[in-house]
C-alpha cells in the first residue's frame, strides 16, 4: 500500500452543499454510547473499576499508607502478615502494604508517562507516513522498523544503560520500546480511513491537511490505537517491574513493586509475603490493562458494536 | 590486598559464562572424577576468571589454587600464625635485614621434576620483575637469591617483620617450577606441588585429581570437583539433596536456621574481612571532621550489622577481629542522635547536608547496608542518596575521588599491615579517601618495621585510634566466614581466612 498515488479528486458533480462537510463521522455522543456498552460487558467494567480504584490508591497514596516507605526497623524484619503489619514486613523491617501502596504511584506514573508519550510521537508518525504515504512513509516506517526490530527489553536496557537508571529514564526508555507500536498501528489505521468517501468529499471541497488530519482522520482511525494504548499500559507496567528487577529502574530505598519483588526474591523461603504482594499487584493491574483492552476492541469494532447493540 | 575488590568484577564475569554455557555443563564434571565414588563434590558460587596464582585476584581461582599449589609457609588454620610449607624453617638475621629460608628436599611438581630453591627463586622475581599483582608484598625486598638447592636468602631494605605473612598469606605467593610462564600456559593449566593436580577446567566445573606424590601424603579423596552454582538457594538445596558435599555459597538469612537442622552440618566463625564506609576528605562537607563524627555517631552499627548479615557477624568500630592478638578495643561512638546533631551544629555547615552513598550490587549487602545507613542519618539532617553502581563504574569512581561516601569491605586480611597500612597512610595505595594525619603516617611507619610484637601491638592500636577518632574510616562489622557439609564428613577445618584446603577430608 505505501507509496500510492491519490486518486485525483475529479471535479465531482455529485458534491452538494459546497463549504459544508458531509456528515458522514459519527455524531458526538459516540463516547458516550462507548462507555454504555463497555458497562454492560462485566470483564471490561470490573477491569476498569479496579484500575480507578488502584489509581485513586496512587493519587491519595500518602494519605492511605500506614507508614513511610522507608521507616527501617531491623528488629521487626521478616514478620509474616498480621493485624498491624498486613502484608507483613520486609527484610529491613518495612511495612509491605505502605510500600506497595507508595509503589502504585511510581508503577503508574512510569506507565503513564511511557504510554503518552509513545502514543503521542507514535500516533503522529503513523498519521503523516500513512497520510502523505510515498517516501514520507519510507522514511518514518524504515526506521520504526529499525527500532521495532530490537527485543523490546533489550532495547530498554540499552536506553538505561546510555541514560542511567532512575523513573524518568525508565519512562523513557519503555517509550521509545512502544514509538514503534503505536506508529505501525496508527498508519494501518489511516490507510484505511484516507480512502474513505467522507474524506474524499471532504478534500474535493478543499479542506485543508491538517483540517482532514485532525477532524476526519484522526478521529475515525482511533479506536484501534484506543486498544493498543490500554494493552500498552499493562506491558509498560511489567516493563517498569521488570527494569526495577533487574536494578535499571527505581533505585532503592525508593519503592517499585519490580524492586520488591527482586529484594523478596532471596527470602521467598522465609518471608513469602516481601514477594508474594508486589507480584500480586503487578499481575492484577496488568491483567486488568488487558481486560480493558479486549472490552474496548470489542466495543469499538463496529461490527461487533452493532452485534453488541443490536442485541439489547 | 587488592584482592578482595578485584575478585568480585571477575566473579561476575564468570557468572554470566556459565550462564550462557548452563546447557553443556551438565555432564562435563562426570568425566573427570574418574568414575570414583570417592570424589568430593564442592559447589562455589562462581568459575575461576584464571588459574595463573600470580595474576589473578579472583576468590574462586584461589577456591581452587589452594588445593594445587603451595608456599613457603602458610598461616596456621586456628589463628593464622606462620608455619612451615615448602620451607621448614627460617631465621632472622641480627639487623632484621637478612631472611634465612630451609626449604623441604622431598617436593616433587605435579610433573615430576624436583622442587629446590631455584623454583622459589624464579616464582618470586617473576612476581617483581613484572610487577603482578602481589609485587607491592615484596617493596622492602631488595634481592631473592638461592644460597644452595635448600636454602634461600631473602634481603630487605628495612626490617620487615611481616616477610612471612607477606610471602605465605595465600596462594598468590605460590612456588612455580623454574621457566613454568615459558613453557605452560598458566591461565589454563597449573604445575604445582600440592595435593591435588589440575584435570580440567571448562564452563561448568573445575576438576582435581588427586596428586599421589604430593609431600604431606596422598590426599584422603581422589579428587574434587568445583561446582558453579550462583543462586546460594541453588547451592544449599543442591547440599541438601547430596548432589553436592561442600558448600560457602549459603543465604544469609537462613544460617541460624540451618545451624539447628539435622541435613546440615553448618559453621560459622569469625573471618579476617571487615566492611567499612568512608567519606570523601576533598569534598566539602566531608572534610569538616565534626560531620563525619556526627555520621559516625548516628549510625547504629548493631543494626546495619543485622540487616546486612543477620547474625552471622559482629558489629565492631576498628577493622580487627576481637580474637585476634592485634585486636583493639577501642569503640569510642555510641549511637547517639542527639549527640550526632550537637557535633553537625557545632561543624557550622548548613543543614541539610546531601551525601551520595555509592554501593554496588556485586555486594549485595552493601545496597542492603546502605539503606539502613540512610535511615539513620535522614533524622539528624543528612540526605542520603543510595547510588547502587555496577562493580566497573563503582572501582571507576572510587579510583577518580568521584564520590562524596561508599561502603565496601576489605577481604583476607592476616597482618595489622594489611588491615591499616594501605588504607590510611598519605597517599597510601588504597586511601582513595584522601585521610593524611601525619602522626598516624609515623605510627604506621614505625609499626611496619618493628620486629617486637607487643610494641607493633602497641603502635597499631596508637594509630586505630587516631583512624577512628578521625573517621578515616567508619568501620562497620566482621562478617563471618559460612561454610556447610553434608553430616559425617571429616578431615575439614574451616578457616577464618577463608581459605579451603580439601586434602584430609574423608567423605561419609
Amino acid at each position: 500500500m505505501t507509496g500510492q498515488p491519490y486518486p485525483e479528486p475529479a471535479a465531482s458533480p455529485t458534491a452538494t452543499e459546497a463549504g459544508r462537510e458531509p456528515s458522514l463521522r459519527p455524531a458526538r455522543p459516540r463516547w458516550r454510547e462507548t462507555l454504555g456498552l463497555l458497562a454492560r460487558n462485566p470483564t471490561a467494567a470490573g477491569a476498569a473499576t479496579v484500575l480507578v480504584l488502584v489509581a485513586l490508591v496512587a493519587v491519595f497514596d500518602q494519605q492511605l499508607a500506614p507508614e513511610g516507605p522507608n521507616e527501617i526497623s531491623v528488629e521487626d524484619r521478616l514478620q509474616p502478615p498480621s493485624t498491624e503489619h498486613w502484608f507483613g514486613t520486609d527484610d529491613l523491617g518495612r511495612d509491605v502494604l505502605s510500600r506497595i501502596i507508595l509503589g502504585a504511584s511510581v508503577s503508574l506514573r512510569v506507565g503513564f508517562t511511557a504510554v503518552g508519550i509513545a502514543l503521542v510521537v507514535g500516533t503522529l508518525i503513523g498519521l503523516l507516513a500513512g497520510y502523505y504515504g510515498k517516501w514520507v512513509d519510507d522514511v518514518l516506517m524504515r526506521f520504526m522498523d529499525v527500532i521495532f526490530a530490537f527485543p523490546a527489553v533489550l532495547l530498554a536496557i540499552a536506553v538505561l544503560a546510555v541514560r542511567g537508571p532512575g523513573p524518568t529514564n525508565t519512562a523513557i526508555a519503555i517509550a521509545v520500546v512502544y514509538v514503534p507500536i503505536f506508529a505501525r498501528v496508527t498508519r494501518a489505521s489511516v490507510l484505511g480511513v484516507r480512502e474513505e468517501v467522507y474524506v474524499r468529499a471532504s478534500r474535493s471541497v478543499g479542506a485543508s491537511d491538517l483540517r482532514l488530519l485532525t477532524r476526519h482522520i484522526l478521529p475515525n482511525a482511533a479506536p484501534p490505537i484506543i486498544v493498543q494504548t490500554s494493552i500498552s499500559l499493562a506491558f509498560a507496567v511489567l516493563a517498569e517491574a521488570a527494569l526495577s528487577f533487574l536494578g535499571l529502574g527505581t533505585q532503592p530505598p525508593n519503592p517499585s513493586w519490580g524492586l520488591m519483588l527482586a529484594e523478596g526474591r532471596g527470602y521467598i523461603e522465609l518471608a513469602w509475603w516481601i514477594a508474594f504482594f508486589p507480584g500480586m499487584a503487578i499481575f492484577l493491574v496488568v491483567l486488568c490493562f488487558n481486560l480493558l483492552g479486549d472490552g474496548l476492541r470489542d466495543v469499538l469494532d463496529p461490527r461487533q458494536r452493532t452485534a453488541m447493540g443490536g442485541g439489547r | 590486598m587488592r584482592a578482595p575488590r578485584t575478585l568480585s568484577s571477575v566473579a561476575a564475569g564468570a557468572l554470566l559464562l556459565t550462564a550462557c554455557s548452563g546447557g553443556e555443563s551438565v555432564d562435563t564434571g562426570g568425566g573427570g572424577g574418574g568414575g570414583g565414588e570417592n570424589v568430593l563434590v564442592a559447589a562455589v558460587s562462581a568459575q575461576p576468571d584464571q588459574l595463573d596464582p600470580h595474576v589473578t585476584s579472583a576468590y574462586p581461582s584461589f577456591q581452587v589454587l589452594e588445593n594445587v599449589y603451595d608456599t613457603l609457609v602458610v598461616p596456621n588454620a586456628e589463628d593464622l600464625t606462620m608455619e612451615p610449607s615448602l620451607a621448614t624453617g627460617w631465621e632472622t638475621s641480627e639487623d632484621g635485614l637478612t631472611w634465612t629460608f630451609t626449604l623441604r628436599d622431598d617436593v616433587t611438581f605435579h610433573d615430576g621434576s624436583e622442587f629446590d630453591a631455584a623454583d622459589v627463586v624464579y616464582s618470586y622475581n617473576r612476581i617483581i620483575d613484572e610487577q603482578l599483582n602481589n609485587a607491592y608484598r615484596f617493596a622492602t625486598v631488595e634481592s631473592v637469591e638461592a644460597v644452595d638447592p635448600q636454602t634461600v636468602e631473602i634481603r630487605v631494605t628495612q626490617p620487615t617483620p611481616n616477610l612471612p605473612a607477606l610471602i605465605g598469606g595465600f596462594k598468590g605467593m605460590a612456588i612455580l617450577p623454574e621457566g613454568a610462564a615459558d613453557q605452560v600456559d598458566l591461565t589454563t593449566e597449573a604445575i604445582g606441588t600440592g595435593p591435588f593436580q589440575l584435570e580440567s577446567s571448562d564452563a561448568g566445573s573445575t576438576v582435581l585429581t588427586a596428586y599421589e606424590d604430593y609431600w604431606g601424603g596422598a590426599p584422603t579423596v581422589d579428587g574434587v570437583e568445583f561446582r558453579y552454582i550462583t543462586e546460594p538457594a541453588a547451592a544449599l538445596t543442591a547440599l541438601q539433596n547430596g548432589e553436592v558435599d561442600w558448600t560457602d555459597n549459603i543465604p544469609p538469612q537462613q544460617v541460624s536456621a540451618l545451624e539447628s537442622e539435622e541435613g546440615v552440618e553448618l559453621q560459622s566463625i569469625p573471618s579476617v574481612d571487615y566492611w567499612y564506609m568512608t567519606m570523601n576528605y576533598d569534598r566539602p562537607p566531608f572534610d569538616n571532621r565534626d560531620v563525619r563524627r556526627a555520621v559516625a555517631t548516628a549510625v547504629d552499627r548493631a543494626a546495619v550489622t543485622e540487616a546486612a548479615r543477620f547474625e552471622a557477624a559482629q558489629p565492631n568500630q576498628t577493622a580487627i577481629p576481637e580474637d585476634n592478638f592485634y585486636a583493639s578495643d577501642y569503640a569510642p561512638f555510641d549511637t547517639n542522635q542527639d549527640a550526632a546533631r550537637q557535633l553537625l551544629e557545632q561543624s557550622g555547615v548548613p543543614l541539610p547536608i546531601e551525601m551520595g552513598l555509592m554501593v554496588t550490587d556485586e555486594f549485595p549487602e552493601t545496597v542492603t547496608a546502605a539503606q539502613v545507613i540512610a535511615s539513620q542519618l535522614e533524622p539528624i539532617g543528612i540526605n542520603v542518596n543510595v547510588e547502587t553502581l555496577d562493580f566497573a563504574t563503582w572501582l571507576d569512581r572510587e579510583a577518580q575521588g568521584d564520590f562524596d561516601a561508599f561502603m565496601l569491605g576489605w577481604l583476607g586480611n592476616i597482618d595489622p599491615f594489611d588491615y591499616y597500612h594501605a588504607q590510611h597512610i598519605t597517599d597510601g595505595s588504597s586511601n582513595y579517601q584522601g585521610y593524611s594525619n601525619p602522626e598516624v603516617d609515623r605510627l604506621l611507619n614505625e609499626a611496619a618495621t618493628e620486629t617486637d610484637e607487643d610494641a607493633r601491638r602497641d603502635l597499631y592500636n596508637q594509630a586505630v585510634q587516631l583512624i577512628v577518632d578521625d573517621v578515616s574510616y567508619l568501620y562497620l562489622y566482621n562478617p563471618n566466614v559460612v561454610q556447610a557439609w553434608t553430616p559425617g564428613l571429616t578431615g575439614y577445618q574451616i578457616r577464618p581466612d577463608k581459605a579451603i584446603n580439601f586434602e584430609t577430608v574423608e567423605l561419609p
